[in-house]
């Protein structure tokens, strides 16, 4: 960084949605600088090549910010979530596992729809050219002509290889009359743009190989290549603001040295996640905070899960962890007692025999003793899991805040997390669950185990892997934080790009969607820029 | 790196190598052998598990549990099944945390052992020591057989989308009580 420097645009934060948007900007020709509070994650850095590599996903692979140490994080303190995160350049797609569903229309529209929760500013159809964007450089494989989704362009890559698991779980849907369909993943079936197709490895989190799309070695070294700067061990400490509003940069910390730099900016674009982003906003003196809104409406998906197993082997730790969807419950029908829907991720099994002996994400495990092995051989192998994943709904009370003693090694204030669901997310999760047995029925299930991730005090402990809604996008100033350019209303020439947007959860994962949302706003700030650039003048 | 003296204040008094045989002792409880599948301690499962739970919790969690066996009427050598047996459920049952701690670690660590994955792959099942080199060969997607052909499903498109009726839904007065698994 030069003293005195101004950059076009400061971006915070290094994964998905700040690569795109560096990538984007670069391409046009702007002054580009990220800073990212973590470091370069190489491939040989991940557990995969390591024997022991099951053994480092639960301990400093672990994708919960909690469960592992290092250096690079930041405390998050929850009492109900189990906080999946990775600070380091492409973020948590060093660790994610590749889901690629979009949201559905209706998804932008549940004001209009019922209510309980705002509508989108934007529609779907605005959305749509950037998911096909996202899904050309991601390479996503999959299959078009869903009749549960509108049209799309096909998919770069053909759908992954059938499993055992995905015909068992196709026949059984089929018996059951419901929605299936080949599931879309940011993971390549067929070598495509200089990647190796996916080799059925079933390591899915994060992926060396590179079949997985994750964006420190698809997206950055294009935003590189084209004159993006990114400083790595760089914490933001704090976003100043100018008498006119606008934001003026952001003071950080070099983690190596020590020292403090202030970066100027021109546009400053948050990039941080649904936890990262509120904190630091709230930690910059209440920024862009006029509405009361930042940090609250924490959204996680309402998730139950089954572990199935089945007579038939089905080698469930081979291949893409994830087999089918199925969109038969994903849009209202108030004749189930509740609102808003929710998607069948039909997953394949954990990948490791260790994971499965321990027990896997149920409490069904093999018993220490004499059984140990009777049990290992019976379920290794003839198991798969099922997640329901469904739309829950905002609760202002759900939120990020500041804990008021404990802080990171820099002195910003560790994040808190708050997440209790409602009671139309509780009459979803029994219905869940009642759908998740009849599946375990019609696939010929000898024993089936259910997973409403509430702990031993009733508690319900999400593993959070989606952190969603907490600095939402509106068409009310009073009652959002960005506007449907993701554009803050309180200080014009910031903006924000990651998960934390979100005005809604949709009933899937949401990498596709907060990914086309930093492409579309980083098209609108190439497009716009010396219009912004006024405003921050 | 700075040592913890406390670490090794209030150690048992068992001798390292009956402290080493006993470790190995509950390995073989937990995970016996038979039936074509080696024994832990046959492995050497008990010598990782002293690392990484030396590395987790500290290296006076070893004689937590050598404390916590012996306590549970260990040590092991020399005693009838039954009486080993019911000496680790003493144990799990006095200190269910500790317990847990050592029955994840030695599963992990026994099955990353080549020896066990050689074993797995002898029961029938296709099994790789370290899958993500070579991965496991699979079948690829075959439009004409594999796409569905069903034509289920539909989706609510954006100029579709009406208001439902929400006044028989009560979610403010009905309350459920009964959720999760236990509803």
């Amino acid at each position: 960084m030069k003293a005195g420097r101004i950059c076009d645009v400061l971006i915070i934060g290094a994964g998905a949605s700040g690569s795109l948007a560096a990538l984007v900007l670069a391409e046009a020709g702007l002054d580009v600088v990220c800073l990212e509070q973590g470091s370069w994650v190489k491939p040989e850095d991940h557990a995969h090549l390591h024997a022991d590599w099951s053994w480092q996903r639960r301990t400093n692979w672990n994708p919960d910010v909690n469960k592992r140490v290092h250096p690079d994080d930041y405390p998050v303190i929850s009492d109900s979530s189990q906080i999946l995160m990775w600070n380091g350049v492409g973020g948590s797609t060093n660790a994610y596992g590749g889901i690629w569903p979009r949201y559905r229309p209706s998804d932008f529209r549940k004001g209009t729809e019922h209510g309980l929760q705002p509508d989108w500013p934007i529609t779907y159809e605005d959305l749509a050219p950037f998911y096909e964007q996202a899904d050309r450089l991601v390479g996503v494989c999959g299959l078009a002509g869903d009749p549960a989704m509108p049209t799309r362009d096909p998919c770069p890559t053909r759908p992954m290889p059938p499993s055992k698991v995905s015909k068992l779980l196709a026949d059984a849907f089929d018996r059951l009359e419901w929605h299936w369909w080949p599931v879309e993943a940011a993971a390549i079936s067929e070598d495509y743009d200089n990647r190796l197709a996916c080799n059925g490895c079933g390591a899915c989190n994060g992926c060396p190989r590179g079949s997985m799309c994750m964006y420190s070695t698809v997206v950055w070294p294009r935003a590189i290549k084209h004159g993006a700067e990114l400083i790595v061990n760089a914490r933001v400490l704090k976003i100043e603001r100018g008498r006119d509003n606008n934001a003026t940069g952001a003071l950080y910390v070099d983690r190596h040295t020590g020292h403090q730099h202030f970066q100027k900016a021109r546009i400053v674009v948050l990039a941080a996640n649904g936890v990262g982003t509120p904190r630091l906003l709230l930690t910059s003196d209440n920024l862009a905070n006029q509405s009361d809104q930042v940090g609250r409406n924490l959204l996680h998906h309402t998730l139950v899960a089954g572990e199935i197993w089945v007579d038939e082997p089905v080698d469930g730790h081979t291949g893409y962890l994830a087999s089918l969807i199925s969109r038969e419950f994903a849009e209202t029908d108030v004749t189930r007692g509740f609102v808003n829907g929710f998607n069948f991720n039909c997953i394949t099994s954990v990948a490791s025999a260790g994971e499965t002996a321990a027990g896997w994400f149920s409490a069904n495990r093999a018993p220490w003793g004499h059984d140990h092995h009777k049990w290992f051989e019976r379920h290794f192998g003839h198991g798969f899991g099922v997640f329901a994943i469904g739309d829950d709904l905002p609760n202002p009370e759900n939120r990020v805040t500041l804990d008021p003693e404990k802080s990171d090694a820099d002195g910003v204030p560790a994040a808190v997390t708050r997440y209790v669901p409602g009671e139309n997310d509780k009459r979803m999760m029994n219905y869940m669950l009642d759908r998740i047995e009849d599946i375990a029925e019609a696939a010929g299930a000898f024993q089936y185990q259910l997973q409403d991730y509430r702990n031993s005090d009733g508690v319900y402990c999400t593993p959070a892997w989606h952190m969603i809604g907490t600095c939402r996008m509106g068409a009310d100033p009073e009652t959002s934080v960005v506007n449907k350019w993701a554009q803050c209303w309180d200080v014009p020439n910031m903006f924000i790009v990651d998960g934390s947007i979100l005005t809604t959860g949709g009933v899937v994962n949401p990498t596709p969607t907060v990914s086309a949302l930093a492409l579309r706003t980083a098209a609108y700030i190439r497009d716009n820029f010396r219009n912004l650039d006024g405003a921050a003048a | 790196m700075s040592f913890n003296t406390d670490e090794y204040q209030d150690r048992h008094e068992l001798p390292p190598l009956e402290g080493a045989m006993l470790f190995a002792g509950l390995m073989d409880e937990l995970i016996p052998g038979g039936n074509g599948w080696p024994s832990a301690s046959s492995v050497g499962v008990q010598s990782l598990v002293a690392i990484r739970l030396s590395e987790q919790a500290g290296e006076a969690v070893l004689d937590r549990i050598v404390n916590a066996m012996i306590s549970a009427g260990g040590p092991l050598a020399g005693r009838p099944t039954r009486e080993r047996v019911v000496i680790v459920k003493n144990f799990e049952a006095a200190e269910p945390e500790l317990f847990e701690q050592v029955r994840i670690a030695a599963t992990f660590a026994y099955y990353e052992n080549p020896f066990v994955v050689e074993a797995i792959r002898r029961k029938g099942r296709p099994y790789a020591l370290r899958p993500h080199l070579l991965g496991y060969p699979m079948q690829s997607f075959d439009f004409d057989k594999d796409a569905p052909r069903h034509k289920r499903g539909a989706y609510t498109a954006t100029d579709r989308v009406r208001p439902v009726d929400i006044s028989k839904l009560n979610l403010e007065e009905n309350r459920t009580k009964r959720w999760g698994i236990k509803r």
